[in-house]
Parts: C-alpha cells; sequence; structure tokens
C-alpha cells in the first residue's frame, strides 16, 4: 500500500510539470518556479498561467504582452489567447 | 523599466554555446542593448562563402517589442537595403513575438537571404532586377558578397585589430569599429576617433 501512495505523488509532480509545457517561461526564461523580472518572490507573487492553446506564462509576463498587443495572440503559437482555467494539483487535462 | 537583463544574458550564452547554428553574437561595449550579430551566407545561394555582420539594437522593451536589426556589411537583395542595410522582414515588425530570440531572428535573416520575397522589397532597384532578370541579379549579388562579404577580409581582421589596441584602444571597441568598417584600418579610425 506504501507503494501506491508513493506512485500517485510522483505521478501529482509529474503531471504538474508536463502541464507547463516546459519548465521555463516563454517570455522571460526563467524557470517557472522562480520569479519573473518584474516580480520579487517566488509563489504566489508569480503565479504561472495556461492558455486552452496549452502553453503557459507568468502572469505578470503575459499580461504585459497582451497589453501591448491589439490582438490577444499566444506569444508561441499565436492563436487567440484565452486563459484556461487552472487546473489545482495532479488533475490530468490530457 | 530598464531592459530583461536576464534573459538578454541567457541568450547571448545559448547562442555563444550552439556552434552548430552558424550564426555567432558579441556584446558592442558595455550595454548588452548594442550587439554585433554574424551570420554566413547560405549554401547554393549567391551569398555563399561571405560572412554578413547585422547590427543589433534592444529597446528597453525588449522582448516585448523586437530588436532592431540591420545589416552592416553591404548586400545585394530585395528585402534589404543596398543604402543602408535596413531590412524588411515581418518578425522584425508586426510578426514578432516575446517567444521569438535573437538566435530564431539572425537564422531567419539568413533564410531570407536564401528566399527573397521581392513582393514585400525594401530595396525597390533590387526587386526589380529579381523580377526581371534573375541571372543579373545573381551576378550583381555574387560580386557584392565578393567584395562586401568576403571572408578573406575576416581573416586578416585579427592582425588589424593588434594594430589599433598598440594605439591604446581596447580590443572590443576596435574589434567593433572594424566590423562597422568592413575591415577598413581607416574607417574604423575614423569611427573610433569620432566617437
Ligand atoms: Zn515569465
Ligand atoms: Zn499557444
Amino acid at each position: 500500500m506504501t507503494f501506491d501512495v508513493k506512485i500517485k505523488k510522483w505521478h501529482a509532480v509529474a503531471s504538474w510539470t508536463w502541464n507547463a509545457g516546459d519548465d521555463v517561461c516563454g517570455i522571460c526564461r526563467m524557470p517557472f518556479d522562480g520569479c519573473p523580472p518584474d516580480g520579487k518572490y517566488p509563489g504566489d507573487d508569480s503565479p504561472v498561467v495556461w492558455g486552452v492553446c496549452t502553453h503557459a506564462f507568468h502572469l505578470q509576463c503575459i499580461n504585459r504582452w497582451l497589453q501591448s498587443q491589439a490582438e490577444q495572440k499566444c506569444p508561441f503559437c499565436r492563436r487567440q489567447w484565452e486563459f484556461k482555467q487552472a487546473a489545482v494539483g495532479g488533475e490530468d487535462s490530457d | 523599466m530598464p531592459i530583461d537583463l536576464g534573459r538578454v544574458q541567457k541568450e547571448i550564452r545559448d547562442i555563444d554555446r550552439d556552434k552548430a547554428s552558424g550564426v555567432t553574437i558579441e556584446v558592442q561595449g558595455n550595454s548588452v542593448q548594442k550587439l554585433i550579430g554574424c551570420l554566413k551566407g547560405p549554401r547554393d545561394t549567391p551569398f555563399d562563402g561571405g560572412i554578413f555582420y547585422v547590427n543589433i539594437e534592444l529597446d528597453d522593451q525588449y522582448p516585448f517589442v523586437p530588436p532592431k536589426m540591420r545589416f552592416i556589411t553591404k548586400v545585394w537583395h530585395p528585402n534589404i537595403s543596398s543604402a543602408n542595410g535596413a531590412i524588411c522582414l515581418d518578425i522584425l515588425k508586426d510578426q514578432w513575438s516575446p517567444a521569438l530570440t535573437l538566435k530564431t531572428a539572425l537564422l531567419s535573416l539568413q533564410a531570407l537571404l536564401s528566399s527573397p520575397q521581392p513582393d514585400d522589397p525594401q530595396d525597390a532597384v533590387v526587386a526589380r532586377q529579381y523580377m526581371g532578370s534573375l541571372a543579373e541579379y545573381e551576378a550583381t549579388a555574387r560580386q557584392w558578397t565578393q567584395t562586401y562579404a568576403h571572408a578573406q577580409q575576416v581573416v586578416g581582421l585579427e592582425a588589424k585589430v593588434q594594430q589599433i589596441v598598440e594605439m591604446g584602444f581596447g580590443r572590443e571597441q576596435a574589434l567593433a569599429a572594424l566590423k562597422r568598417a568592413n575591415g577598413d584600418e581607416n574607417g574604423a579610425m575614423e569611427i573610433l576617433l569620432g566617437a
């Protein structure tokens, strides 16, 4: 039984990493567990957000990009950007 | 807001590490906001054998705005001004995205050398020649490559850098000036003395 619990825990972590697509933000290139350039603290202050296209960025980074653009497009795939409801924990969205 | 130094330094390191990409980049002086990119002319094009230098300026807003790029080396190409090196390429204008990098931009310039887009020209004279007589265009472009971008000029560069350093200038300063002057020592001295 202990074995099962361990597997579940591992799965949750792996799933989070996989959902992020990459472990760095595609805009500032900093790791998601670190800070975007204008953030001071990792964690709550620099949340990671996903688009419905599955690409992920720091909230500050994607907001700054969208604010500078007339058309709201994902920097990676240029599809219309829409925030995806963040999945909490080990939820598998695949 | 000042420029995102972390990202730019990371980009420069990534280009330095990837020796196979065919593009290189160097900081001009003290600020990472002024750089010189370098790319090889693609094979099977009139630019083959040429080494092309590109002036790069990064705005404080980079990467939220595109890098400003201009060919230092003279190029005969429909999308590059034969007079001042200005470049017409969509990703350096309205198609820029912060997911692109200096490396992808330099690689795109290399791709542009291979596939001119005469419908969206920067240099109308070159574009007209390209559309009218491809053979003539290729001959001119090849001749410009030999005259202005030939690797021979770059091979002799190190000796010229040394000469200028002996006159009391910094190495990086000397190199940047020589590249701007297309390897011409007198031109480089003029740049250095005028700066
Ligand atoms: Zn970021
Ligand atoms: Zn996307």
